[in-house]
């Protein structure tokens, strides 16, 4: 009876999966597929395409002047602002996990920049760190620390500077809360067991709380990777990549490779580039946690 | 009553170095709330004040005269109402639409064992991998064929699609959570799986659906560069584009923009207070269990 079962529930999972796999195949898959070909082909500015040409766009890409530097920001835009967001979230989240008065408004309070457009986050942060009428300025006036206007943007590297904080600032609450769900599924008989060891409050930390919030650690760590790699409202709104790419990155380079100077081809190649990085850190995320799964068992 | 106990608990063993350590505690929390307060302060404050006080060559912190009329004068400055209208209509289309693809994926994904599965599984989260930034040259071409560049409903079917990954983690994290023991009681008393899921599986997942809609409702609302990209009328623009309209090339309209902004925000973070707590749990048990 088991088995009549069985093979009649064959198909019917699938059944169930259709829906969803259509609405993902035609508006996720076919944009996918129509990147690729569109990176192996000369497309003209009115973006009609006009046959394969291999891989000369993506030659291009990479004999551009912008590229190495665009690499590199965005690089540095990824690591710094997935780094520093989960380090400061790890620690809002151990001292939120006390019990102290005020622990739900507080709690409250994180969740304001998550919920946050980031369009508009952008644009606030844009307005405090303005030289000449921006609100930091005018309240380091007001509280004295200041005397007169400070440029919070002497340079590209300012702005850029800039865009990494407003990154960390939206993404430490994802983090944080990823922490503290972890934290707080984690039985109080570990820190028990490991006090009546005599354990210091730096080896329970590292020795219990690190590695059991790991995997809420890794979600996190994982989707942030994927989302400030291709995170564009912020250094759009903020500097549109400019001065000259200087604070350009891959995603703010498409951009305006296919919108601005019509160069979809281009463009086309740049988001592969960047599919590729991305595929890259999973495939090295695969292999470690793979790893650690056999040696688990 | 723990919570309590805890405190009592707290209180009895207060050592001066333990009270350092508190006052250590408050102080950072207070500077954290203030620090992510901050720009919010800035947004309302600043949207009382006049264009000439904004600009001034010395400013204040706080407006000197309150120009409280700014929030309402915001929406005769833009069709502000009408974002209102279109961002609500893609939010909640896209929810729907989402959820209503997501729910039986998820049934199956965590009620059937199937080949393909982990496949399956495999593409959602490469899906994931894809932001829709870089895809938008595809993403393009494909509305532009189905003529669907510059509509709403265009916006719709992206936030869905791109929200399916998180509505099949959520849900079915919150399925699995949940013992198949009732529904197979109900397949007993004759329902058919259908059914069994609608009545029992469904009702019981409720705080799990309702997380992962609001979910899906706030990343939709607050979505930006699709829109940014497809939208070319003014009257389709979702708010998070229209607001923009502030943001120009010579003067910025810094009161209206962030009036305007706030009265975006504001619902938002609030749905998103309620959710919190679920959404988390669900984030991380999706993910880890199964």
């Amino acid at each position: 009876m088991k088995k009549k079962k069985k093979i009649l529930n064959v198909i019917e999972p699938y059944i169930w999966l259709t829906p969803s796999m259509l609405l993902m195949a035609i508006f996720i898959l076919i944009p996918i597929f129509e990147v690729f070909r569109i990176s192996l082909s000369k497309v003209s500015k009115a973006g009609v395409i006009k046959g394969f040409i291999g891989l000369e766009n993506f030659q291009k890409v990479l004999s551009g002047s912008a590229f190495p530097m665009v690499l590199k920001n965005t690089l540095i835009w990824t690591v710094v602002v997935v780094g520093l967001s989960t380090l400061i979230g790890f620690i809002l989240a151990m001292v939120l996990n006390n019990q102290f008065k005020g622990r739900k408004i507080a709690r409250a309070i994180v969740v304001f920049p998550w919920a946050t457009s980031l369009i508009i986050q952008a644009g606030v942060w844009k307005f405090i760190i303005d030289t000449d009428y921006g609100s930091l300025n005018t309240l380091l006036m007001r509280l004295g620390i200041i005397d007169k206007a400070m440029n919070w943007t002497p340079t590209p590297a300012a702005y850029f500077a800039w865009e990494c904080w407003v990154g960390i600032f939206v993404t430490i609450p994802f983090v944080t809360f990823c922490v503290l769900s972890g934290l707080q599924s984690i039985d109080n008989a570990y820190y028990e067991a490991a006090t009546v060891d005599g354990a210091t409050y730096w080896q329970r930390l590292f020795k219990v709380t690190i590695p059991l919030v790991r995997p809420s650690l890794t979600v996190s760590t994982v989707l942030n990777i994927i989302y400030v790699f291709n995170s564009f409202p912020i250094i759009w709104t903020i500097t549109k990549g400019d001065p000259a790419n200087r604070t350009d990155t891959l995603v703010t380079y498409l951009y305006k490779l296919a919108f601005y100077n019509g160069k979809s081809g281009q463009a086309a190649a740049v988001s592969v580039i960047g599919f590729l990085i991305l595929c890259a850190c999973a495939a090295v995320y695969m292999v470690i946690s793979l790893g650690k799964e056999g040696n688990d068992e | 009553m723990s919570k309590m106990k805890e405190e009592m608990i707290e209180k009895k063993a207060k050592t001066p170095k333990q009270k350092v350590l508190r006052v250590c505690l408050y102080v950072f929390i207070l500077l954290m709330a203030l620090i992510i307060l901050y720009p919010y302060l800035v947004m309302f404050t600043t949207a009382l004040k006049s264009r000439a006080e904004i600009y001034a060559a010395k400013g204040t912190v706080f407006p000197i005269t309150w120009l409280w009329q700014n929030f309402a004068e915001v929406w005769s400055k833009a069709p502000l109402l009408r974002y209102f209208v279109n961002s609500a209509i893609v939010a909640g289309g896209s929810t729907l639409i989402a959820i209503l693809c997501g729910i039986p994926a998820a049934y199956a994904l965590a009620r059937m064992k199937f080949k393909g599965q982990k496949f399956f599984l495999g593409l959602v989260i490469i899906s994931q991998m894809f932001s829709p930034v870089v895809l938008l040259i595809g993403i393009y071409r494909v509305m532009s064929t189905l003529h669907m560049t510059d509509s709403l409903l265009g916006l719709v079917f992206i936030n869905a699609a791109f929200n399916q990954a998180f509505a099949i983690w959520l849900l079915r994290g919150a399925f699995i959570s949940i013992s198949p023991d009732m529904e197979q009681a109900a397949r007993i008393d004759g329902c058919n799986k259908m059914q069994a899921m609608v009545k029992v599986l469904l009702p019981m997942a409720a705080p799990g659906i309702v997380t992962t809609l609001i979910f899906i409702f706030i990343n939709a609302w607050n979505e930006y560069t699709i829109a940014l990209t497809l939208i070319s009328s003014d009257l389709n623009k979702p708010l998070t584009v229209g607001i923009t309209i502030f943001n120009g090339y010579n003067m910025i309209e810094w009161q209206y923009l962030f009036a305007a902004s706030l009265f975006a925000t504001i619902p938002v973070i609030i749905m998103f207070m309620c959710i919190e707590k679920h959404l988390v749990s669900g984030l991380a048990s999706g993910g880890v269990k199964g």
